[in-house]
This record gives structure tokens, C-alpha cells and sequence, in this order.
């Protein structure tokens, strides 16, 4: 049965009206927010140092260039290139007696100035083999199944190796952006044990890194990752930090659930209302650094910075490793092209979303693929068995 | 963009025993309405042409606003040669066997992938030493006005004859005898044949 719109529509009537009620409170956090960020009497350094030893609930973004700066746009080089992988996945279906999983990585080299040109590829690969399929301790054995989101950190390994090759394969005089969809940390990793981390993280995520760096020895070569209307909110959490009366800031402690907080006042803003606030049009915010765990623990020299960039009527978060971010040139190229991208492609980099239409896999393409693997097992008179809840699904009856 | 080499434009993508379309290898670089073109033995006119998005969920949108030239509209986003193509539909005129020309429907349509090429002047002159073709392409379903189609493959191939004048009255003697119930298609594609510059 389809779902029941007119059940749904007084219960979304009533989550508009509950919005619509938080709104003055929404602007007063706001304009707390905004007062702070701005706030001279704010020292910078005494920030950083309670910063480092508050013990907070949240995650909190280190300082590196300060928190209200501004910086405009900067001129666009005449001739660049950018290049972006995206890719989409099939994941395990444990419905099928046939085990494995397809990952498809759309790619796209775009070179403007006075010799445009483009290419635009896909790359689907089918990963059938034992050692695709579980990750193991080299040790003990340890076994950890790759799907779900083992497999969308492995695709992201993959993203990321495709745009080393291209980025390799490019003549080096035109400086080149190379794009990624989303953010540079594989958050999703955290849950895993060591063995998973050491396979997808050192020995696959900061490797490409480690590739990427290294190609910048003969040519500018800036890595980026762009999140669309991003939810973080890393850089409010250094303002709660700074309104916190307490000179060691401790949340279990000091401000237990039931304990009203002088940060509250806070409440429900987000970095990039912050950012709409005070960016205007190709702006970019101070650089942060991230505090996640997982990058502080492994990234070393590809520490993730982040800045805000306002693009139109939205704010977009770009993490670049710290060596892009540490090196003006790549900053201002990476600050610049993003930009540019954005204004090519009606507000979204444009090589992202070509190199997403290169990527996606369809629902009928999912579709296309199961019966091609099970006409193909037919082929090779080997049965092929799917569950019964699989079937009930497939085939619907009354 | 870069000329393909020895004649071959495009290459087949829909093949039926009437009709076929082929997908031109560079953008916007299309055999002129009414064209001779040839893929394996068989013969085809060009009977319609379009450029489109390469995917049919994706439609192309105005760019230009800001542009200060419709060039500039390529050279700002590259990515457009490839995300567009430009295709035609030709309806099958004839095929060849055993080096002649036959200008009935061939046994079998053409092959998908198969390359298409623009017939040479001689290929020309010699299929148009018959008028066969025009009684195929006046019963043929394509979507462009037959009438328009029929004069612009005589346009197109009258300017191989050598006697070009010659070659027009006897291909509107032949219409004339294929139309003779239908006074008004004739006159309209005499019509557009006496106005070829």
C-alpha cells in the first residue's frame, strides 16, 4: 500500500507551526552567535589555550586564523584545470547466494582558458574476491565484512585513488583543483577496530594523500572536498567555549542535563548561519582546524582545515589537508576555483555534479545489474538462490 | 574539433529495415539535409536531424546570459561537447551488391555501430543515374516533410551531374509519374527544386 499522504499532512502541519514558533528564539541565538564571533575583548590565544583544555560534549574547531576574518575572492588564474571524482555503489545484497559489490567511479577532467577541453568517464568494477569482501587482522584472524559502511569509506578510498590517476596523468602546466564530494574525514571509521583503520585509512584515504602531495613537486596541485549546506557546527562550539564562564570548561561536570548552560543561548545555530551573516558573495570565512578524533590520531600532515565559502545564497564548508591549506598559493586557488565551479554550475561545482552524473547507479540500473548476475549464473547452470524475503518483495501478490 | 578521416561521420545507433540513425562522432558536424550517405551496402538519404542532451533526463539549459559570444558559452563550460550529440535519421534508398547499386530495401538493416560515411561525388553520380530511390523515400514514415527531403536530396545531388538541368526535369518528370494523383505534392517539391540558387 502507498503511503497514507493524508495522515501525514496534519503531522507535517503541525512540525511547520512548531518551526515557525522557534523562530524569534533562533534569531536571538543568532544574533548571540554574531555578537561573539565579533567580540573584541575575545583574546585569541587565552581561547586557543581554554579550548585545548575544556572538556566538552561536542566537538570543537581548533583556531588557526582567527574567528570573524574575511578574505575576498582571489583573481582567477587564465588557464586551470579541474578535476573531480564521485562514485555510487551496489552494496552486498545478503538476499543473493552470490557475494559481492560494485563500485562505480565517475571522473571528470575540465580545462578552461585558452584551450577548453573536457573528458568524462566511468569506471564500474566488480568486487567479487575473498580478499575484497572482508578486511582481516594480519595477526589474529579478525574478520570485519565490507558493506554498509565499511563499503561507503572503501568507495571513498576509491574516489579518492581516481583522482590521484588523473591528477598524475595531467601535463603540470596548468594549475589544477582536484574536487571531492563531501568531507576528507572517514568519520565512519571511528566504530571499527584498528585493523579496519590501518586497511581503509593509512594504507588507503592518506596514501592518495600522500600521492597527491607528492605531485606538487612538479606542478600546483590543490585537493579539496565541498560540502553543500553543511550541518557542522565546529566553530559555534568554539563560541560556546568562549561564552562559558567556567575557566576549565566542563560539561558533565559543571553543567550536568537537568543544569541550565550559559552557552544555551546558542542553541540551534549553526556555522552556516553564522557565515551567511557575516560572508558576502565569494567570501571565505578564517581557516579552522577540525577536531575529530580520527584526524588528530592519523592524518598527520594531512590535518583537515576547513573554511566557510559563501556562494550565492549559500554557504558551503571546504576541507583541504594541511598542506594545501598551510600553502597561500593552493589556499587562493582552491578559494578561487571553488568559486568559479559554483558559478558555472548554477551553485554547485560543476565538476562534482558531472562527475556524479558520471558515477550514479539508478534503481533500474540495480535492477539491470541483479538480473544480469542471476541470467548469468543461469548460463553457467548454477542455481540461484534468493530468500524468501527477497522474492515477496520482487513478486508482490494479493 | 578535430575532422574524421576518410568521409566517416557518425555511427549507428538505431537500425530498422527503412530507417536508420547514426550519432555524428563530432558536435553539430552533420551531413546537410538530404545528403547521400552510405554504412555497409546500404544507402541512405538524410531524412531528419537533431542535437540533444546524451541523456534523456538531462536538458540543456540557457547559458548565455552573461556570455559575450555564443562561442563563449562553449569555451566557459567545455563539458558541453560532451554531455550533447548530434544525430540524423536516414531513410534507406538502396544497397549495393556485388558492386550494384540496387534501389530497393535491403535484405537485412543496417548494424548497430556500424560507421557512416558521406558518399563520394562518383557514389553520387552513379546512384543517382536511377530514380528508384525517390519512389522509396516518397512511401517512406519519416518525420520531416517528404516533399522537403525529396528536394533536398535532388539540390544536394544535382550538383554532381554534370548536367545538372537535365537532371532536374527528368527527376521532375519521375515525381510527376509517381505523384500523378497528388498535382499538389508535386508542384510542391518542383517548387523547391526551381529555387536551388
Amino acid at each position: 500500500m502507498s503511503l497514507d499522504l493524508t495522515a501525514v499532512a496534519a503531522q507535517v502541519i503541525n512540525m511547520i507551526s512548531g518551526l515557525k514558533g522557534k523562530r524569534a528564539e533562533q534569531a536571538q541565538h543568532l544574533q548571540n552567535a554574531l555578537t561573539t564571533l565579533s567580540d573584541t575583548a575575545i583574546d585569541l590565544e587565552d581561547l586557543k589555550k581554554k579550548i585545548k583544555a575544556a572538556k566538552t560534549t561536542w566537538l570543537v574547531a581548533e583556531i588557526y586564523e582567527g574567528l570573524n576574518q574575511r578574505y575576498p575572492l582571489p583573481p582567477l588564474p587564465p588557464d586551470f584545470t579541474v578535476i573531480a571524482a564521485d562514485g555510487s555503489h551496489i552494496d552486498v545484497d545478503r538476499h543473493q547466494n552470490t557475494h559481492c559489490y560494485l563500485i562505480n567511479i565517475g571522473s571528470v577532467v575540465l580545462t578552461y582558458g585558452s584551450q577548453p577541453d573536457a573528458a568524462l568517464a566511468s569506471d564500474p568494477h566488480l568486487y567479487a574476491d575473498d580478499k575484497d569482501l572482508v578486511l582481516t587482522h594480519p595477526t589474529n584472524g579478525r574478520e570485519q565484512a565490507v558493506e554498509g559502511n565499511i563499503l561507503g569509506a572503501k568507495r571513498s578510498v576509491e574516489e579518492c585513488k581516481a583522482l590521484v590517476a588523473l591528477a598524475a596523468s595531467l601535463p603540470p602546466q596548468n594549475p589544477i583543483l582536484a574536487l571531492l564530494d563531501g568531507t576528507l574525514i572517514l568519520w565512519g571509521l571511528e566504530a571499527f577496530p584498528d585493523f579496519v583503520t590501518d586497511a581503509l585509512l593509512i594504507n588507503g584515504m592518506l596514501k592518495c594523500l600522500d600521492a597527491m602531495k607528492k605531485l606538487n613537486k612538479d606542478r600546483r596541485l590543490a585537493l579539496a572536498s565541498y560540502i553543500s549546506y553543511p550541518r557542522t557546527t565546529d566553530v559555534l562550539n568554539v563560541l560556546r567555549v568562549a561564552v562559558c564562564p567556567n575557566d576549565i570548561p566542563d560539561c558533565d561536570k559543571q553543567c550536568p542535563p537537568a543544569h541550565g548552560r550559559d552557552c544555551a543561548g546558542l542553541n540551534g545555530v549553526r556555522d552556516r548561519d553564522i557565515f551567511m551573516d557575516l560572508l558576502e558573495d565569494g567570501e571565505r570565512s578564517a581557516l579552522f582546524i577540525s577536531p575529530s578524533k580520527i584526524v588528530k590520531e592519523y592524518y598527520g600532515d594531512h590535518k583537515v582545515y576547513f573554511f566557510y565559502l559563501r556562494v550565492g545564497d549559500e554557504i558551503a564548508r571546504v576541507e583541504i589537508p594541511q598542506w594545501a591549506a598551510e600553502n597561500k598559493d593552493l589556499l587562493n586557488l582552491t578559494h578561487t576555483l571553488i568559486y568559479d565551479q559554483c558559478q558555472r554550475g548554477q551553485g554547485y561545482p560543476v565538476a562534482l555534479s558531472e562527475a556524479h552524473e558520471q558515477a550514479v547507479v539508478t534503481g533500474g540500473d540495480r535492477e539491470n545489474f541483479r538480473e544480469l548476475v542471476e541470467s548469468t549464473l543461469t548460463g553457467e547452470h548454477l542455481a540461484s538462490v534468493t530468500s524468501g524475503k527477497s522474492l515477496s518483495k520482487r513478486t508482490r501478490w494479493v | 574539433m578535430s575532422k574524421t578521416t576518410n568521409n566517416k561521420i557518425a555511427e549507428v545507433i538505431e537500425a530498422s529495415t527503412a530507417q536508420f540513425t547514426a550519432q555524428c562522432y563530432e558536435l553539430y558536424e552533420m551531413p546537410p539535409l538530404g545528403a547521400l550517405v552510405k554504412t555497409g551496402d546500404i544507402f541512405g538519404v538524410v531524412a531528419n536531424e537533431e542535437t540533444t542532451g546524451m541523456e534523456p533526463g538531462r536538458k540543456p539549459i540557457a547559458r548565455g546570459k552573461d556570455a559575450a559570444t555564443e562561442e563563449a558559452v562553449y569555451k566557459d563550460s567545455p563539458q558541453l561537447k560532451k554531455l550533447l550529440r548530434s544525430t540524423f535519421t536516414a531513410a534507406v534508398v538502396g544497397y549495393c551488391k556485388d558492386g550494384k547499386i540496387h534501389q530497393y530495401l535491403p535484405p537485412q538493416p543496417a548494424k548497430i555501430h556500424a560507421f557512416v560515411y558521406l558518399c563520394q561525388p562518383e557514389e553520387v553520380d552513379e546512384f543517382s543515374k536511377s530514380f528508384s530511390w525517390l519512389n522509396i523515400l516518397i512511401n517512406s514514415a519519416i518525420s520531416v516533410p517528404t516533399e522537403e527531403v525529396i528536394a533536398a536530396s535532388l539540390r544536394q545531388m544535382s550538383r554532381v551531374r554534370e548536367d545538372s538541368h537535365s537532371f532536374m526535369v527528368a527527376a521532375g518528370k519521375e515525381i510527376a509519374n509517381i505523384l500523378a494523383s497528388n498535382i499538389a505534392r508535386v508542384k510542391n517539391i518542383l517548387e523547391k527544386i526551381r529555387h536551388d540558387g
